[in-house]
């Protein structure tokens, strides 16, 4: 057994896993956090991508003791207790959700690249989000809903009810 | 992240526990819904539905990460599971020796075939084993399974599991396998398991008043439906004998009938429950490992998780059938079809599935939106040693429609029509009559047509390739 202590969405957390634990299970498992989901488990789907120090990685591909004293962000850390973040916001106005399987990784994905590029052209959004397959919902909708938040027309701004 | 207290701050305020405790705390996944304002769809009033754009009252719970999936259920005590897969097309099942596995660490229980009350399922044919006892039909089945504390055990444990194949020459071809001197896959079945044919008016006649006669084969892959959710089943069953499954099935009622049978267990005692599907498409229409998770429950007396490997979902769950389609038209030199002859044969798998409906639905379209006086369509469903075939969006449909338009290129390049005029001409009208006699109504295939090639602009481009 292997011990790791990460930092996950601003908490410190420690768990004592077998050493073939990826942070995937770690984070589903030990921490109850199912919003990452297992998908293909060799990397391909990106249903499991988490931002481990601000960089987004397929977490099935990542040993929890890689993620021994870093820093993860999962989709559970974006809302607060009184908003959504703004691109989940966006997700939801622009109908970027269908089955939701996929949902969560892309959100991640589209937050890592906005963080890095706030303004991205569509063909960078398609170039950010081409680790994330998704089967149902399309992928025209997301990245309708990456350009709402890259124009600053997010959150507050476009509700549900006019949408 | 913008109300959130550090450890040492949280100490101090409780003052009950130090540093190292609150590190074992659960993290951070509300259970509750946040706070914020709740999306629920206008139910009480009517509004106007045509031309507004809907927004999903899912999605909210979806984008926060907190819609629950099968495979995100955790019940305490909850054991995991593996199937061994057999690996070969075609065998004889000459002996399974599960000692070995059994005694791996964290091994709780392990079942074959032998221990399923009623070992055979299916939608329609019961003709699948829940686990191959006897014999085995493709590289897919499952031949033993194991529940473990872990997965990781359960996975080291099927490796333990040793098989004895008498191995046999596979049936792969489907039209090796439509030919009546083949093995039976199933023998003594026939590998013909579905014939469907629809006739209208004399295909003959309308063959000899024709100008030209055109014959085309196409084929379709098999396809795996491929929802980023993979299949997951977590059996538990309660000290009154009831028993409750959470699956990734889309079809419970159906669902819960064949788990009846095949465990021997009357329906009202079981209870399935269905979360959201994480994408279906025809692939979570019928059970697969419910009744063996059931069993390892029982036999273990704990609740049981199995989550299908990707690599599982292309071996073990159904796929689109391969379809070989044989077309024959006579046309009138002007582009009129006057008669049509097709075959076509379904590559159906090792087991029936959903094949009766697919090939139902391919044959009654396969002549395509067209008036066609003179038919004869006939459709077979084969068995072969290969992954199963059933439901997947359009049954059959969109393997006969690449078949029918490829079919209808061909001709109008042969003829020199344009190909927009060659459907144009052909096409169903109002009160034209279907393949199999109703009477059509509120057709708009021509309208549909030229709408379609303004807004694309079709005449620009075939204007443009030959100018």
């Amino acid at each position: 057994m292997v011990k790791v202590t990460v930092t996950v969405n601003g908490e410190s957390r420690t768990a004592s896993v077998p050493p073939e634990t990826t942070l995937l299970k770690l984070l589903r498992e030990s921490f109850n956090l199912t919003g990452a989901k297992l998908g293909c488990d060799v990397g391909d789907c990106g249903a499991c991508t988490v931002i481990v120090d601000g960089k987004i990685v397929n977490s099935c591909l990542m040993l929890a003791g890689q993620a021994d004293g870093r820093d993860v962000l999962t989709i559970e850390g974006l809302a607060t207790m009184e908003r959504l973040h703004p691109i989940q916001k966006a997700f939801e106005d622009k109908g970027s959700l269908q089955c939701g399987f996929c949902g969560p990784g892309v959100i991640m994905a589209a937050k890592a690249l906005l963080d890095e590029n706030p303004n991205p052209t569509v063909q960078e959004i398609r170039d950010g989000l081409a680790g994330n397959l998704c089967r149902c919902t399309g992928y025209t909708k997301m990245i309708e809903a990456v350009q709402v938040i890259a124009r600053g027309t997010a959150s507050g701004q476009v509700t549900a009810k006019s949408a | 992240m913008d109300s959130k207290t550090t450890v040492a701050e949280k100490t101090a305020a409780t003052g009950l526990l130090d540093a190292e405790d609150l590190m074992r705390a659960p993290a951070l996944a509300p259970l509750i819904p946040y706070p914020v304002e709740a999306l629920v769809p206008d139910v009480d009033k009517q509004t106007p539905a045509v031309g507004q754009r809907a927004t999903r009252p899912d999605a909210r719970l979806h984008g926060l990460g907190q819609t629950k999936y099968i495979d995100d259920f955790y019940l305490p005590g909850m054991l995991y599971a593996k199937i061994k897969r057999a690996g070969v097309a075609s065998a004889r099942i000459i002996s399974i020796d599960t000692s070995e596995a059994e005694r791996m660490p964290g091994v709780m229980a392990v079942i074959t075939g032998k221990d399923v009350p009623v070992n055979s399922f299916g939608p329609s044919l019961k003709d699948q084993p829940v686990l191959a006892d006897t014999r085995v039909f493709h590289a897919g089945d499952g031949v033993a399974a194991v529940a473990a504390l872990t997965e990781q055990m359960a996975a080291d444990a099927i490796e333990k599991i040793k098989v004895e194949y008498e191995e046999f020459t596979p049936v792969l071809d489907p039209l090796e396998s439509l030919k009546l001197e083949t093995p039976g896959v199933h023998a003594p079945s026939s590998n013909i398991y579905g014939h469907k044919v629809i006739k209208k008016g004399d295909v003959e006649k309308g063959f000899a008043e024709s100008d030209h006669i055109f014959e085309g084969s196409f084929r379709t892959q098999m396809v795996e439906h491929v929802p980023l959710e993979p299949h997951a089943t977590v059996a538990t069953w309660d000290a009154n004998g009831r028993l409750t499954i959470y699956s990734t099935l889309g079809r419970i009622t159906l669902g819960r009938a064949d788990v009846a049978r095949t465990l021997g267990v009357p329906m009202s005692r079981i209870r399935i429950v269905a979360t959201i599907v994480g994408g279906n498409f025809g692939g979570k229409n019928e059970i697969t490992t419910e009744p063996v998770m059931a069993l390892l429950a029982k036999k273990t007396g704990r609740p049981v998780k199995c989550t299908f490997t990707r690599p599982e979902e292309f071996t073990s769950s159904t796929t689109r059938h391969p379809l070989i389609m044989d077309y024959k038209t006579g046309v009138t030199k002007d582009g009129r079809i006057l008669a049509r002859k097709i075959r076509l044969v379904l590559d159906g798998g090792a087991y029936c599935s959903w094949s009766e409906t697919t090939l139902g639905k391919a044959c009654i379209l396969s002549a395509g939106p067209y008036v066609i006086d003179n038919l004869y369509a006939e459709a077979f469903v084969v068995y072969t040693n290969k992954t199963m075939t059933g439901a997947m969006r359009g049954f059959g449909a969109p393997q006969v429609c690449f078949a029918y338009e490829s079919h209808m290129d061909d001709m109008a390049k042969a003829l020199g029509i344009d190909p927009l005029q060659m459907r144009l001409i052909n096409a169903l009208k109002e009160g034209s009559l279907s393949p199999t006699g109703q009477t059509l109504h509120s057709v708009a295939v021509r309208e549909s047509l030229l709408q379609a090639a303004q807004r694309f602009g079709w005449n620009e481009k075939t204007t443009g390739a030959t100018a």
